[in-house]
């Protein structure tokens, strides 16, 4: 009796907790609504209730429950998201392998039999950790929303879409998992795949090998009983599992190559870097493949050695990569941003006024940090736009988003409110003091 | 006294010189090198000098003629780097010894080290090569580089000049990605001041070790009495003094430059080698100082992505133009046999074709000071001769006949051997 009350108590609890604390509701007035996916609203209000947006509009009243913050000269945005990243990831990913793995260095790989650098089951939202420094670096900076991904390794694992605001990695988690991370290093001369060339040969085989699993699997589903079992093979299953891919290509013939080789394997694709994508955005367009466009565009080298030339591929690299979204978008091309380590919000900032500077239209920036990202990952119908019964996941700045002087006055991580840290001075400042 | 002198003299004589030492080339195509080619002469060769060369010659009944009708008579080429008997398989750790520990070895020999059976020995041999230098590497000063005949029972056989020249590896700022491997080596500096303050570190310690030199040349002349000898500073005297030249490889401008000052500020006597890229500016200072240098394989990559696609391939030319006294070597062991054809290489783009030829032969001899012997083909030099059936530099030319000293050489290779063998297997 006593045992069943303790055991009623604590699922009463586990229930509570599952569905969180009661939130309050929230009304912003009056302020300018970039709702994503459409006009922009001027005055209006945005209720926030139990987590998800209620209503939106300029009619829309607040509710007399509602905890109402006055906001005439604030604007109101979707909450951002990264597109690809690893906040609130371990700083090195392990390759979650076996007991003794982070000692011992791996046997080399004879071949794609042995599955070499290869973590495709590891799912990042088994490894986000709330408390990490980087969840609060990311709200910071405006995001609300991550797209995290394990990243080491060719098959490094399957992301999650992450809220930056939780007290257990579970209730951060809004859909996972959302694709196969890769990444296309050799792994040096004495082990397979020793080069390029080896990486892409690996990465087809693995795919054929997923496809012949599973139609393995699935015969001796239909007919166990004299049948020889298939050996499981987490490899497989972890690719298997992936809805898509994410594919590395920074250079347009890197573009359209990976664009090819993930035609051969008939999954949804998206491509990540896409610097050169200006010279190939025609083509990309026709081929369907979603791109995640870094923010961090590419620089001259810290401390480079003085005499020497840059090459004129790198430097054109360099002038024309911020353009790289506007011609995207004029094309048509689905393309997200993902920071790509770009950390402090003024540099972000920077880095989307780039972009904006080199053509892109602001609501299209908007957009590329929002909407685009949801729709990219299949999650457009309930996060990525302020509109009614989605996630409430709100950015709120004194100005227009990618202005220089603009400054984060809070967010909204699935209705409740986090106020960013002070902003630390600028980059220059700081190292001129040093 | 003197009769145990003239025995002893007569005995030299005997085991360097015997009577198949002397013999008679002739009609034979001429290209002596120093001088325009001579058609249909003769080249008498008597205890291994070149005795006399003309059309007509008298000598003394008996001697041993060779025909040379149809054929070309050579300089033996020299290559003027190699690892010659020091690697034979470069992924044999225990065949290569190329490199001693630690930066300063002045003392050590390169010949000492060299292997006489090495297996390319004879493949270089069999492509008209007669003579290279041996040079160490590793650390900052790697050693003594020597030169050497391809052919002998032990190194000494083999020794021509066996202290040719110390051999200085200058430091460089790299930050480059490993050019052959296309990645960052393990030993890349992150930045540029990293890179830099690692070879200002490098530099001064090659500073204090001249200091160090230096020193020690005083001390010794003084001769006090608590004078010891050091082996690696008693090895430096000769570089001090300017009796041995100091080769300094540098690739790059930068390198090259900071070598030439380096050069003068210590007041050496210096040969450049491998270089790879040169300004005007360097051009004019290289030939201003009447400094030779060692070019490594014309036919590679322009080492900037943006640069022209013959950079590397008009370097001869543009040394020749300048008036620089230039050789050519492959910096190599398997390669050596190759040394003809990186000569060719540069004759498309704008090397004549006889100075292409001396940067394999009188250059080469005037660079490491053995003109005198070897290099061309000239009466009281050392019978180094090559018999080929046409121009030397070609590749499908075949040596006949190699002497050294007037010595015949076994032309005979591995791939010969290997080739002999198959084609005589039963079907």
């Amino acid at each position: 009796m006593r045992i069943s009350m303790i055991a009623a108590t604590l699922a009463a609890a586990a229930l509570c907790s599952a569905a969180g604390p009661a939130l309050p509701v929230i009304a912003i007035r009056n302020a300018t609504v970039h709702t994503a996916s459409g006009p922009v609203l001027e005055k209006s209000t945005v209720v926030v209730r139990n987590g998800l947006i209620e209503a939106v509009g300029p009619s829309v009243t607040a509710p007399a429950d509602a905890w109402v913050l006055e906001a005439p000269s604030l604007h109101v945005y979707p909450g951002l998201t990264d597109a690809m990243s690893s906040w609130g990831l371990p700083a090195a990913t392990p390759p979650a392998a076996g007991p003794g793995a982070a000692t011992a260095p791996p046997p080399p790989a004879r071949g794609p039999e042995d599955r070499p650098s290869n973590s495709s089951w590891v799912r990042a939202q088994d490894l986000v950790n709330p408390s990490d420094r980087t969840v609060t670096a990311a709200r910071n900076a405006g995001f609300t929303t991550a797209a995290v991904f394990p990243t080491a390794g060719i098959f490094a694992g399957q992301g999650a879409l992450v809220n930056l605001a939780g007290e257990k990695a579970g209730q951060m988690t809004v859909a996972t998992p959302l694709g196969q991370y890769l990444s296309l290093s050799p792994r040096g001369f004495t082990s397979f795949p020793g080069s390029l060339m080896g990486v892409v040969a690996y990465v087809r085989q693995v795919y054929l090998d997923a496809d012949a699993y599973r139609a393995e699997k699935a015969a001796y589903a239909a007919n166990p009983r004299g049948a020889r079992r298939p050996a499981y093979d987490r490899a497989l299953e972890g690719v298997l599992e992936s809805p898509r891919l994410l594919l590395p290509a920074v250079w347009a013939k890197e573009l359209v190559r990976m664009t090819e080789l993930a035609a051969e394997f008939k999954r949804p694709t998206i491509l990540y870097g896409a610097h050169d994508a200006a010279r190939v955005a025609p083509y990309l367009a026709k081929s369907g493949a979603a791109v995640l466009v870094s923010l961090k565009w590419p620089e001259r080298a810290r401390d480079p050695d003085p005499e020497a030339d840059e090459a004129l591929r790198i430097l054109e690299l360099r002038e024309n990569a911020p353009a790289a979204p506007a011609a995207l978008a004029k094309a048509g091309v689905k393309f997200a941003f993902y920071a790509g380590g770009v950390e402090r919000p003024a540099d972000l900032r920077a880095a989307v006024k780039k972009a904006i500077d080199a053509g892109l239209d602001r609501e299209a920036a908007v957009r590329a940090l929002t909407l685009s990202a949801a729709e990219i990952y299949g999650v457009a119908d309930h996060t990525g736009s302020i509109e009614p019964g989605k996630i409430a996941n709100l950015t709120i700045t004194d100005g227009a988003l990618f202005q220089t002087s603009t400054k984060i006055k809070f967010v909204l991580i699935d209705g409740v409110k986090y106020e960013p840290a002070p902003e630390a001075p600028a980059r220059q400042q700081q190292e001129e003091k040093r | 006294m003197k009769r145990h002198l003239v025995t002893f003299l007569a005995f030299c004589l005997a085991i360097t010189a015997g009577p198949q030492d002397t013999f008679l080339i002739r009609d034979v195509t001429l290209h002596p090198v120093s001088g325009p080619d001579i058609p249909l002469t003769s080249v008498f060769v008597e205890d291994g000098i070149v005795a006399d060369v003309g059309p007509k010659l008298a000598v003394p009944k008996g001697t041993k003629v060779v025909d040379g009708k149809g054929l070309h008579l050579y300089p033996g080429m020299i290559d003027s780097a190699t690892t010659l008997g020091m690697a034979e398989i470069g992924a044999v750790r225990e065949t290569t010894d190329v490199a001693e520990l630690g930066d300063f070895n002045p003392q050590l020999r390169a010949l000492v080290a060299v292997n006489p059976s090495s297996e390319h020995l004879p493949v270089a041999r069999a492509n008209g090569i007669t003579s290279a230098i041996a040079l160490p590497s590793g650390g900052i000063i790697a050693g003594q580089a020597g030169l050497m005949h391809l052919d002998g029972w032990t190194w000494e056989d083999m020794d021509i000049k066996r202290s040719a020249a110390m051999h200085l590896r200058f430091p460089t700022i790299s930050l480059q990605a490993d050019e052959s491997m296309g990645r960052r080596g393990a030993d890349t500096p992150a930045s540029f001041s990293e890179g830099k303050r690692r070879y200002d570190e490098t530099l001064q310690k090659l500073r204090i070790f001249f200091e160090d030199a230096r020193r020690y040349q005083k001390a010794k002349a003084a001769g006090g009495a608590g004078f010891t000898v050091d082996r690696k500073l008693e090895a430096m005297l000769p570089v001090l003094e300017g009796k041995q030249p100091v080769m300094v490889t540098a690739g790059r401008k930068r390198a090259i430059a900071d070598a030439l000052d380096f050069a003068k500020r210590e007041n050496l006597k210096i040969i450049l080698a491998g270089c790879r890229e040169f300004t005007p500016e360097l051009l004019k200072e290289i030939k201003a100082r009447g400094v030779p240098v060692i070019l490594p394989e014309t036919l590679a990559l322009p080492l900037d992505e943006d640069d022209p696609y013959d950079a590397l391939f008009t370097i001869p030319s543009q040394l020749h133009r300048e008036g620089i006294l230039f050789a050519f070597a492959t910096f190599d062991s398997s390669a050596v046999r190759n040394l003809p054809y990186q000569a060719a290489a540069a004759v498309p783009f704008g090397l004549e074709r006889e100075d292409a030829l001396k940067a394999v032969t009188l250059n080469a001899a005037k660079i490491w000071g053995v003109e005198d012997r070897v290099g061309s083909v000239d009466k009281g030099k050392w019978a180094d001769l090559v018999l080929a059936d046409g121009d030397l530099l070609e590749t499908k030319t075949q040596i006949k006949q190699m002497w050294m000293r007037g010595r015949s050489v076994d032309l005979s290779t591995r791939h010969t051997k290997l080739a002999d063998k198959y084609a005589s297997r039963p079907d």
